[in-house]
């Protein structure tokens, strides 16, 4: 997995590419830290180029969340498609997270 | 070894040989030896005289001569290497042949280092230090290795019996007309899945599934913490959602953030020919009856178990006549890369149709499983269950 961030005002947009598993701990780590270091509220995850990912995957972004919560921030996971998409739905994720189409 | 007082560190208990044909060498380097705080020291005086002591001595390093009569430097190195004891034994070779041809072919014969005559002897100290150092500390990892090998396979024969014995399946069989068949495959030694089989209190049969999040010992551990749960749970009139909201609670207590599990769990009502069953985000059973086209796939949306305490679960049911077939799996049976994507459950539909016609249970689910580690590496644990109800 490899991300890009286009920091603007109001909101900070990551763009995350390829596969999220087990493996990306630590580059999620050094992205929460960027996301926490920023002053955008909204914290944006667009998944749009995210081929894949695992549930070591969606935990990080549970934990992403929670720690976006601390910070007075809001994290929104946005255009999720394919395999993405499937996970959050049949995890129903939408009740813990922001999800956007 | 421990740091010496005053003298070179880790020389102290370390036992050194030294092979040489002149004795008046033999004794320089036994004095330069003690001198630098090595205090375990054996001659010999040619390499048949060596080799014959290895087992008696059991030296930690040699200094070796080359030029020897009865049996050369050379040859007896190859022989020390031959015998797999003695292969990562550090062997420096001390010798007056200087050329780059000696040395290359003192290294070929299985040399650890070299040094030439004659003897500087802070530099002869300070190499055979580093090789015991560094043998010291291969030592250490090799038994560090072999304790956490014979831990985790311990640990992976504990996880095992969390699962339902061959015996108990046969009395399910034999009670229910319900057969079971069962593969369980950790992605490392331990894994995080689970599943097991009761009866509730009006003798139907229970079966539940659990994926945690992530793999290896974290999440074989949190297996644990689930089998420990589900012991303490009231079986006595089975009800799915009830089941997986009251898991939930006591799951999510103990979770740490951003770990979870999926689950699925139900249970087999015979007397009205179906599988009643709620779900935390597992994958989709499938289901069919003899003569079906293609399985059927259950709805399995549901807030995974440890993410909201408040979570509530809905229950759902799937036909199951005489002679049908249900099938479960853990995610890594859909998560198979193919091509840019995945398996997915519409591809291991696909398998599970080609292979749904096939009478026994054992030979159909070896079928899928050869046919999903056909498609791709599998880099996940991999749970799959057959339950057949008698025609």
């Amino acid at each position: 997995m490899d991300y890009g961030i286009d920091i603007k005002e109001q909101e900070a947009v990551v763009r995350l590419r390829g596969r999220l598993t087990f493996n990306d701990h630590a580059k999620l780590r050094a992205l929460i830290r960027e996301m926490l270091q920023n002053k955008a509220k909204r914290q944006i995850l667009d998944l749009s180029a995210l081929e894949f990912v695992d549930s070591a995957g969606i935990g990080m972004l549970l934990i992403a969340r929670e720690e976006m919560a601390n910070a007075d921030k809001l994290l929104v996971l946005r255009a999720a498609t394919g395999q993405v998409k499937r996970v959050l739905t049949v995890a129903q994720l939408n009740k813990i997270v922001t999800i956007e189409d | 070894m421990t740091e010496a007082q005053g003298g070179l560190p880790g020389l102290e208990n370390a036992r050194v040989m030294v092979v040489d044909d002149n004795r008046v060498n033999r004794h320089l380097l036994l004095a330069l030896l003690e001198r630098g705080g090595v205090h375990h020291v054996a001659m010999a005086e040619d390499g048949i005289d060596a080799l014959s002591r290895m087992n008696s001595f059991r030296p930690d390093l040699i200094l070796l001569d080359l030029m020897m009569p009865n049996l050369d430097g050379f040859e007896m190195c190859k022989r020390l290497r031959a015998d797999p004891v003695w292969k990562d034994l550090p062997v420096l070779v001390q010798s007056s042949l200087n050329r780059a041809e000696d040395r290359a072919k003192a290294f070929a014969a299985g040399a650890t280092d070299y040094v030439t005559k004659p003897i500087n002897a802070v530099e002869l100290l300070a190499r055979v230090r580093i090789h015991l150092q560094n043998r010291a500390l291969v030592h250490d990892l090799r038994l560090f290795h072999e304790r956490t090998e014979s831990e985790l396979a311990l640990a992976r024969k504990m996880q095992e019996r969390l699962m339902p014995t061959p015996e108990r399946l046969a009395e399910v069989e034999a009670a229910l007309g319900l057969a079971i068949h069962a593969h369980f495959a950790p992605s490392s030694e331990l894994g995080g899945d689970f599943w097991d089989l009761r009866r509730d209190g009006r003798g139907r049969l229970v079966v539940y599934l659990v994926d945690f999040s992530g793999h290896g010992v974290g999440a074989a551990l949190n297996t644990f913490r689930l089998h420990a749960i589900c012991q303490q749970m009231d079986f006595s009139d089975f009800d799915p959602a009830t089941f997986l909201a009251t898991v939930n609670k006591r799951l999510y207590a103990l979770l740490p953030n951003g770990q979870f599990a999926t689950m699925l769990a139900g249970v087999f009502d015979l007397e009205t020919n179906r599988f009643v069953y709620a779900s935390a985000g597992s994958t989709k059973p499938m289901v069919w009856a003899p003569g079906d086209a293609a399985p059927v796939l259950g709805e399995s949306a549901g807030l995974p178990l440890g993410l909201l305490a408040s979570a509530d679960y809905e229950a759902r049911e799937l036909p199951l006549p005489p002679g049908g077939r249900l099938f479960f799996y853990s995610d890594a049976a859909i998560e198979i890369p193919v091509g840019d994507d995945v398996l997915d459950e519409g591809g291991l539909a696909e398998l599970v149709t080609q292979r749904m016609a096939e009478p026994d249970a054992a030979v159909f689910l070896d079928g899928v499983l050869r046919a999903l580690y056909a498609t791709g590496p599998i880099d996940d644990d991999l749970t799959a269950l057959v339950l057949t109800r008698k025609a």
